[in-house]
């Protein structure tokens, strides 16, 4: 069975994982403040999901480099956020962050300059992004998904329009 | 010779300057961390300041601004270049703080605050020079020169045209007054 960590789990955990979160109110087995580091030795996760997570922590690369540590060599990221343009980016005063479809690129074969930056490095082996219903009706949502060019397209010029609402990051531990 | 602070430099830094990075593997010539204690340089140091993508990455913008206004010589510039919060490219990088626009620098001005000086900090800059860059389509059809030229245009862009007439970068040129 493959061993499944979701980090900040709220109270709908995901089922089968270890819930990691700070407030005892959830559906968490590990109860602490992980954004000092996760308490668990390296390597140890096939799966690590962040829900609706990555958006409030103070360090996204603080936090990436330590989900980097404790998952397997080929472990699955997922990582769920609002898009910038969907209102959930702004309705909640505990978001620090505001992404795009592109946010992630950091990670995953950047430039070697950034290697001081981000040192953890992932794959991004997919980006699924959500639009607004009237805009999934018309079709863009579909287009937005189906080529990576027209989701440049769509977020250098289009987005404020057609907006968009969540974003599903699957990205690949690379060791 | 002018003295030119290059601050952030990344992997090449600005010619004849002295180049400030926290990352080892750039060009800097001196490491410093900018959220950790400030610039090492006294005051009225330099000519001009240079922080090109710089200052949306900061913790703290106004202790920032602040502390380049310090290393420059009263008259001298402080040079910023940031994306408009309406390009993409502001949400690209997660390690971008703050998303601003062409009137998020008039906090500084004299009279900037409706009239009157901001009274939380007591740091006064000119405004030199200021350039908005629009995407492509819309500096071919002539809307970046109107942004540019015409002050009462580039509000009215701001307040009601720049989510579907989007900006890109933006160029400050500020005088430092002391």
């Amino acid at each position: 069975m493959p061993r499944i960590l979701d980090v900040g789990c709220g109270p709908k955990k995901y089922p089968g994982a270890i819930g990691i979160d700070i407030h005892p109110a959830t559906q968490a087995d590990v109860l602490c403040d992980w954004s000092r580091g996760l308490p668990f030795r390296d390597s140890q996760f096939d799966e690590v999901r962040l829900i609706h997570v990555i958006e409030e922590v103070n360090d996204i690369f603080k936090t990436l480099a330590e989900v980097h540590r404790v998952a397997k060599p080929g472990a699955r990221v997922v990582i769920v956020t609002p898009h910038y343009t969907d209102h959930a980016s702004y309705c909640s005063p505990a978001h620090r962050w505001h992404l795009s479809s592109f946010s992630f690129w950091f990670f995953s074969g950047q430039p070697r300059e950034y290697d001081y930056y981000a040192p953890a490095q992932f794959r991004e082996r997919r980006v699924g992004v959500r639009l607004l219903q009237l805009w999934r009706v018309l079709g863009f949502e579909f287009l937005v998904n189906r080529s990576r060019r027209f989701r440049r397209f769509w977020e250098q010029y289009l987005s404020f329009l057609v907006r968009g609402k969540a974003i599903t990051f699957e990205l690949e531990v690379i060791k | 010779m002018p003295r030119i602070l290059d601050v952030g430099c990344g992997p090449e830094k600005y010619p004849g300057s002295i180049a400030v990075d926290m990352n080892p593997t750039t060009a800097a010539d001196v490491i410093c961390h900018l959220d950790r204690g400030g610039l090492p340089f006294r005051d009225n140091s330099f000519d001009q300041v240079r922080a090109i993508h710089l200052i949306e990455h900061v913790a703290d913008v106004i202790g920032t601004m602040e502390e380049f206004h310090r290393v420059t010589r009263p008259g001298g510039s402080i040079l910023l270049v940031t994306p408009h919060y309406t390009d993409f490219s502001s949400f690209r990088d997660p390690t971008h703080r703050w998303h601003l626009n062409s009137y998020s620098f008039i906090y500084f001005y004299s009279g900037g605050m409706h009239g009157r000086d901001m009274w939380y900090t007591r740091t006064r800059l000119r405004e030199r020079r200021l350039t908005v860059r629009l995407l492509n389509l819309w500096r071919a059809l002539g809307f970046e020169f109107l942004v540019n030229h015409a002050g009462w245009f580039r509000r009215f862009w701001e307040q009601y045209l720049s989510f579907v007439i989007r900006g890109k970068v933006m160029e400050f040129e500020f005088e430092v007054v002391k």
